[in-house]
């Protein structure tokens, strides 16, 4: 194994960095280890090998903004005239390490009082002293520590949490004082003492009334919008049954007749919240539903009377002038006042090369800005800018084509069944004892109140969810499990997901290069962040190489490096900054003294599996769709995709419409992307999965969050998905057994609160474990 | 007998709630991992801890 860094686990180079007998990968992991080992916090390295995160180096005034008291005050939770208390969301949360270090923050800076983590959510909420702190320095702290906090995104509240607990606590309170009170109704003595069963009678009576009003209320109000928009859901049969239960119960007990059925009421609306909730819990740190707000800055620099002044996005107005620097994003659309600009579209285009743009011309928002500071107009703000308008239109799009679940569809059938059956045994029992009709009616209601059926889908799925999670792909919900089954048509970006950004194949050309032309391309490369030069310095690193110390060192950010070791001049960069023949953005020159020694190009990699994965999705259609040019076309029809299948130049808005002509022609759509370029077309298709190479960063909103490094599985998931199609079935098969046995019964008016009181937990019993069971056994072999 | 079941299932009923309402069933992970950094405490004061909600 080759040595990694002691402080974030990366290679070493061939020159690490040697600091008290341990290796770091750069001074920024350096500077860290020194930071916590004089503050007497190397415990750090003990609870994990190498927990830390490179840090990324920042300018001091990154987080200026957050000193304006109207950006300030929406993360503080509370203050007083010495102490203040934010809560921040730190995406870079990832093991026990992170929470010692956060939580012991106090012994680097001493105006820290507390810390807490909220490692779920990934948040950290932090009390310091107002007066020696401001909040801009302490996310500074927390940037160079390699936690850099981020502000777009609002946290959430997890109130309805609390709401959905009183409910269910409510329920099983009262599940289980009814049913010991019940007790002697089952065995039979409870007819023997009169006074007892009237009072055991009331007060069942007295604690099922929350469970009526507070913990079943959602039933009546899904029901009740079910039927005026005139459709049928699950709901309505379960209020229904529960209606019919609780008179009947209520009844009984007015006429000292016993408790009646308030066992089972209680316990349906026990089951039916624990199957709510076990569905319901889903993944705290992820976010599905990003809109444009969380990829923008949260403030920016305006120029007013020709003054720097920072103010937050929403007060910008159209005819400011905003200054934009290295790596920042253009948050309107503008125009460019600089001479020239060097942009990387790459997020929203999905093309891979920088823009050059000169005065006058117009910058669309989402751009990110390399190199010199960037002055321009704003033209649109930005909620009305092209990018957001095009985001919001695709959302629009989503909401029309609202899925009706299975279980609703049979759901219907359900209903009319138990409608239709209780007639029937109406008319004849007003042959028999027509003073049965009641009872009867009531009974067939009551034993017919789908619970198994409702539990069937919210634990199926959620089953399923929960083996896909554990697996690398994250489900916003439970319906993504079920529409999953049907996918006839996959759709590919090529640029981020089929290819891996992290890796880069160099194919260098030109003659022989001496060692020290070589390590001398190893120091330029070394110092510049551009992407292509830090893959260039990894291809480069070997043992031969000698340190070589330059006179002059100059990177043009966006163009290339030029040196001066005193006797020569070295350049590498792009064809247009070393004037070497015609521009083409995946290729960079090396010259000495204006004469090309080396030419290196780049080509994207292809992810590992990629072609075994491809056959064997083998039943659906398979696309690619990508930004960029033709060059990987000899690739792509070598993993596998047919020539008719792959497509170049696509815009965003190409995309998108090429989903849509994909549905209008009936084919339920997966689309697979990473960059906001496929925001449109992800939110379009019926399924849109995110690839991300960091599940806590920002990924486009989606159905599902898969990890990049599981693409190659995308098979499994569907496998599993259609797998649980059939659990469903089986477990609706079982629910319907045990309704109909409860029918046959109530039918013959023998239906007492005995006999529910066992059919009903046995049934939904049932249903968790037979869901359960079969899908972890029959997926036990996947593992992560 | 019957009053008393009632009792003691009310006052776990609102020891469910309270503990629900205090944040305990919020992070479910954290508490697990803090308490194995207090065996190193030398001189941090405990109070500045982990405690406070």
């Amino acid at each position: 194994m080759k040595p990694t860094c002691f402080h974030c686990g990366d290679q070493l180079g061939f020159r690490p960095i040697l600091y008290k007998e341990k290796s770091f990968c750069c001074s920024g992991c350096k500077s860290v280890f020194q930071l916590l080992s004089s503050n007497d916090l190397v415990d750090f390295y003990k609870f994990e090998r190498s927990p830390g995160t490179k840090p990324v180096q920042t300018t001091n005034d990154k987080y200026a903004f957050l000193d304006i008291p109207e950006i300030k005050k929406r993360y503080v939770k509370f203050e007083d005239e010495q102490l203040i208390k934010v809560v921040l969301k730190l995406p870079n949360i990832h093991c026990s390490s992170c929470i010692y270090l956060l939580e012991n923050a106090h012994k680097i800076e001493k105006n820290i009082v507390t810390s807490q983590v909220h490692f779920t959510k990934k948040e950290a909420s932090i009390t310091f002293k107002k007066e020696h702190l401001p909040l801009s320095e302490l996310a500074l702290l927390l940037d160079n520590l390699g936690y850099p906090p981020n502000f777009q995104e609002q946290n959430s509240s997890a109130k309805s949490n609390h709401n959905f607990l009183l409910r269910i606590g409510i329920a099983g309170f009262a599940f289980g004082s009814i049913m010991l009170w019940s007790f002697p109704e089952y065995t039979g003595i409870g007819k023997q003492n009169l006074d007892i069963r009237a009072f055991t009678s009331w007060l069942s009576f007295a604690v099922s009334v929350p469970v009526l009003l507070i913990s079943a209320r959602e039933y009546y109000v899904s029901a009740y919008k079910a039927l005026r928009s005139h459709h049928l859901n699950l709901d309505v049969p379960i209020s229904l049954g529960i209606i019919a239960l609780y008179s009947q119960s209520v009844y009984s007990i007015i006429n000292q007749e016993g408790p009646g059925y308030m066992d089972s009421f209680s316990g349906f609306i026990f089951f039916l919240l624990i199957g709510k909730w076990f569905q319901n819990t889903t993944y705290q740190s992820l976010t599905f539903d990003r809109d444009y707000t969380s990829y923008f800055p949260v403030a920016v620099r305006v120029l007013v009377d020709k003054k720097e002044e920072i103010l937050p996005i929403e007060k910008i107005e159209i005819g400011d002038i905003i200054r934009i620097r290295n790596q920042e994003i253009i948050p309107c659309d503008t125009v460019l006042l600089n001479t020239e600009s060097i942009i990387d579209y790459s997020f929203v285009t999905g093309e891979s090369s920088l823009i050059y743009k000169y005065k006058g011309e117009e910058l669309y928002a989402g751009g990110k800005i390399m190199g010199n500071i960037a002055e321009m107009e704003v033209k649109r703000k930005s909620d009305r800018s092209h990018l957001t308008q095009l985001w919001n239109e695709s959302l629009h799009n989503k909401n029309k084509t609202q899925k009706i679940r299975y279980q609703d569809k049979i759901s219907a059938l359900f209903l009319y069944t138990v409608l239709i059956i209780s007639a029937i045994a109406a008319i004849v029992w007003a042959t028999i004892d027509p003073q049965m009709i009641l009872k009867v009616v009531v009974s067939v209601l009551i034993v017919a109140c789908p619970c198994a059926l409702a539990l069937s889908t919210p634990f199926t799925y959620g089953n399923a969810m929960r083996k896909m999670g554990s697996l690398g792909c994250y489900l916003k919900n439970i319906d993504v499990v079920e529409s999953m089954d049907g996918i006839t048509a996959i759709v590919f970006d090529k640029t981020g997901t089929l290819t891996d950004p992290q890796q880069m194949e160099i194919i260098p050309s030109g003659e022989e290069v001496s060692i020290e032309a070589q390590s001398i391309l190893f120091e330029m490369t070394g110092s510049s962040t551009h992407p292509l030069s830090a893959a260039l310095h990894r291809f480069l690193a070997n043992e031969n190489l000698d340190f070589i110390a330059f006179k002059s060192f100059k990177e043009h950010v966006g163009k290339g490096i030029e040196v001066s070791t005193g006797n020569d001049d070295y350049q590498l960069g792009n064809a247009a900054f070393t004037q070497q023949g015609n521009h083409n953005n995946n290729e960079l020159f090396f010259t000495k003294n204006g004469i090309t020694i080396q030419k290196y190009v780049f080509k994207s990699q292809f992810r590992s599996d990629i072609k075994s994965l491809l056959s064997r999705l083998h039943k659906t259609k398979n696309f690619v769709l990508s930004g960029d040019t033709d060059t990987d076309l000899p690739s792509l029809l070598e993993i596998g995709f047919k020539k008719e299948n792959i497509y170049f130049l696509q815009s965003p808005t190409l995309k998108h419409t090429f989903i849509q002509n994909l549905q209008s022609k009936g084919e339920k759509v997966m689309m697979l992307g990473d960059g906001l370029n496929d925001a449109s077309a992800l939110a379009k298709a019926d399924i849109g999965i995110a690839i991300s190479e960091d599940m806590f960063k920002f990924t486009p909103s989606s159905e599902a969050i898969l990890d990049a490094k599981k693409l190659n599985k995308l098979d499994d998931f569907i496998a599993i998905s259609k797998f649980s199609r059939l659990v469903l079935k089986i477990c609706l098969g079982f629910s319907i057994l045990y309704n109909l046995t409860g029918i046959i019964i109530a039918v013959s008016g023998m239906l007492s609160p005995l006999i529910a009181a066992i059919l009903m937990p046995l049934s939904s019993i049932t249903i968790v474990l037979l869901s359960t069971s079969l899908i972890f056994i029959r997926f036990r072999s996947l593992k992560n | 007998m019957l009053v008393v079941s009632l009792l003691i299932a009310l006052l776990f009923l609102g020891l469910f709630l309270w503990a629900s309402k205090s944040g305990q069933f919020d992070d479910d992970y954290t508490p697990s991992v803090r308490i194995l950094f207090d065996d190193e405490v030398k001189n941090i004061d405990h109070k500045h801890g982990s405690t406070k909600v």
